[in-house]
């Protein structure tokens, strides 16, 4: 447990969200300290994306409450976004525009620099692609773009959603270096839970939207 | 739930009681006191229910966009209800104006001319959007989504209403300087017609009023039932 | 400011990579008009100019719905959303580079529209006045730019969002269209009075400013899931 006066990297407190009247999380109570990844386990609609999109501001809590270094959610959200690098299922790209493109879009939207994207470019070893649409790229590679599209800003929490889906050893290799970079805190949901083996500092496992 | 259980009844109670005797004053001055029209006929009288309808109606839909707005910066699902509720009951009042209105389009052609074609378009328009309102109400399953969009479609009504009142009198008319007021009207009646118009008017908001805590009451009532339906189908 | 203009150049270049939406307007724009023209039949159209105006004004809206219906497809498709909203930039820039997208796809489909119809059904050698014409469908497209923006944005997650859409516009264009139509066959002449053009366009910027003050700041609403 880190010194009590600074905040929780992520705090939930019985936070519920339904999708209509289906209950996708239900009390779920969770901390995480900063500089501490956390892994999020558990089968198929378990809830753990629904979870990671309420820290990535993009749901709004309908009952508990969420608090990112000591911002309440949906209050707060707009303080909060400029921290938050969110990586989904989906990588988050045009597929019709190029890497670069998709990455100068997501630039102008975080207010980051264009220097950054060549940056990033070369910490997802896409520097030779940046010209190629995003929809020709394969699946391994989309993905490492969405990661890069997540570090533009260089943010101090990082939500990955099954980020080691579709990576080829060299990609798994450059998340693991990411990861360990990463000074920040980060939620990271997986169904392979023993490979980030050495970077995790705890687990929660979600079933039915409760915690496990 | 909450305290004011006990309060509920009382207030529907004391709105019909109110709505009854405002009607039926409203009643026997349109049928008794006012003086009969002197171009337009014993038919005329139709006037006195028209507008106060139609008048309510804009009053109904300019509620339900109000606590529309309401729901969007509190979240609250019961504002949701507040805001649905004059809304359906516009629907009703709305369908009665169409009719009334084209019952007395028939009977008096020329002399309340701005009473006349235009205001049954707009009208037309408002009651197209209260129609839009429900469908895109029945698309979405119950749930705070559902509740977030109708309250957006309901304040965009408001918007459209003044829209409407203007733009169909612009297009009918040649006149943008002179719209449509309620001087000009009430300039136009005596004492006794407008009086009877305002009693009648007082008469269909309150029946409103009534209709809405009714509803209301209705509703919530239907919620708990299925809150209830709920937990009893979780434990079976 | 600066995520406002990136919005609007994503918004272009997928047109202009994709080209989906402009052709399809104009193809639709062209074939409504060819088919008004052999539906009401005749070397003389009854009602003349005035008739075809209004005509005209009916195939505007409905060319406007075919672009509006497929607004935020991409985002939807390929969960796009997330990386928008999750964002720091206003959710209300998205609004407005959508909008601007489609007021320019709108001006350009009418680009095309314009010299057909007055091939098609110019008659007796009146039209109405081409200045107030344009104007009118500048400010008309801005509306319906707009007021489509964000109705399309909230349709964007709903199930039978194609025809939910046009449904839920139409009151809105009702309006519109009136005072289009009037201020457009007013200017037919011999211009006998009637509506003067610029009132019919005081009341369509009227119309633009509260679509554009309820628009913005009503899209936040509508995204949000």
């Amino acid at each position: 447990m880190s010194s009590p006066e600074r905040a929780p990297a992520v705090r939930c407190d019985g936070l519920t969200r339904r999708y209509g009247e289906r209950v996708a999380l239900d009390a779920v109570s969770l901390t995480v300290a900063p500089g501490e990844r956390l892994l999020l386990t558990g089968g198929n609609g378990a809830g753990k994306t629904t979870l990671l999109r309420v820290l990535a501001t993009v749901l709004r809590p309908h009952a508990g409450e969420v608090a990112i270094d000591g911002h309440v959610l949906p209050r707060d959200a707009r303080k909060v976004r400029p921290a938050i690098g969110y990586v989904g299922h989906e990588p988050l790209v045009y597929p019709a525009l190029t890497a670069r493109e998709n990455l100068e879009l997501y630039a102008a939207l975080y207010g980051v620099g264009r220097e950054r994207i060549e940056q990033v470019l070369e910490l997802a070893g896409l520097n030779g692609r940046g010209a190629d649409p995003a929809g020709e790229l394969s699946r391994g590679l989309r993905q490492r773009l969405g990661l890069a599209r997540a570090m533009l800003h260089s943010p101090s929490l990082l939500l990955l959603d099954e980020p080691t889906t579709g990576l080829d050893e060299d990609g798994r290799e450059r998340l693991r270096g990411v990861l360990a970079a990463h000074r920040g805190a980060a939620v990271i949901a997986t169904h392979e839970p023993d490979w980030f083996a050495g970077l995790e500092h705890g687990r929660l496992r979600l079933a039915a939207g409760k915690a496990a | 739930m909450n305290g004011s259980h006990r309060a509920r009844p009382d207030r529907a109670t004391a709105a019909a009681t109110a709505a009854a005797l405002l009607m039926a004053l409203a009643l026997a001055m349109i049928f008794f006191y006012v003086p009969t029209d002197v171009s337009e006929g014993y038919s005329q009288r139709i006037f006195y229910f028209h507008v106060p309808i139609a008048l309510t109606t804009y009053f109904l839909f300019t509620w339900g966009a109000v606590n529309g707005a309401r729901f969007l910066l509190k979240r609250d699902m019961s504002l949701d209800l507040k805001s649905y509720v004059p809304m359906h009951l516009g629907v009703i009042f709305g369908s009665l104006t169409l009719v009334t209105g084209s019952i007395w389009a028939n009977i008096a052609w020329g002399t309340w001319w701005f009473w006349g074609d235009t205001q049954l378009t707009t009208f037309l328009i408002i009651f197209l959007f209260n129609c839009a309102y429900f469908m895109l109400r029945f698309s979405i399953e119950p749930g705070e989504r559902r509740a977030t969009f109708s309250a957006v479609y309901a304040v965009l009504g408001v918007g459209l209403i003044p829209l409407s009142v203007i733009g169909v009198h612009v297009a009918q008319t040649n006149d943008l300087i002179h719209p449509i007021t309620f001087n000009e009207n009430g300039a136009n009646m005596d004492g006794s017609m407008f009086l009877t118009f305002l009693v009648a008017l007082a008469a269909m908001i309150t029946l409103s009023v009534t209709m809405y805590l009714i509803e209301l009451r209705g509703k919530r009532i239907d919620d708990r039932l299925r809150a209830i339906r709920r937990l009893a189908g979780g434990e079976a | 400011m600066r995520a406002y203009r990136a919005l609007l150049r994503k918004d272009l270049l997928l047109e202009l990579r994709g080209r989906e939406l402009v052709p399809a307007m104009v193809v639709f724009v062209v074939g409504a008009l060819v088919l008004v023209r052999l539906g009401l039949g005749g070397e003389r159209l009854a009602g003349g100019t005035r008739a075809a105006t209004g005509l005209l004004w009916v195939v505007v809206v409905f060319t406007s719905m075919l672009a509006l219906v497929r607004s935020f497809a991409q985002e939807r498709e390929h969960g796009i959303w997330d990386g928008l909203l999750s964002a720091p930039a206003d959710r209300s820039a998205i609004w407005a580079a959508r909008a601007s997208a489609t007021f320019l796809f709108l001006g350009v489909t009418q680009a095309v529209a314009l010299p057909l119809f007055w091939l098609f059904f110019l008659q007796d050698g009146r039209s109405p006045s081409l200045a107030v014409l344009a104007a009118a469908l500048a400010l008309a497209d801005l509306g319906v730019a707009m007021l489509g923006a964000l109705l399309a944005g909230l349709v964007s997650n709903v199930r039978a969002r194609e025809v939910l859409l046009p449904v839920l516009f139409l009151p809105f264009a009702l309006p519109l269209v009136s005072v289009a139509v009037r201020m457009t066959v007013d200017s037919i002449p011999p211009q006998n009075g009637g509506l003067g053009a610029l009132h019919g366009l005081g009341f369509l910027a009227l119309y633009d400013t509260i679509f554009a003050l309820l628009g913005w700041a009503l899209f936040e609403y509508v995204v949000e899931d």
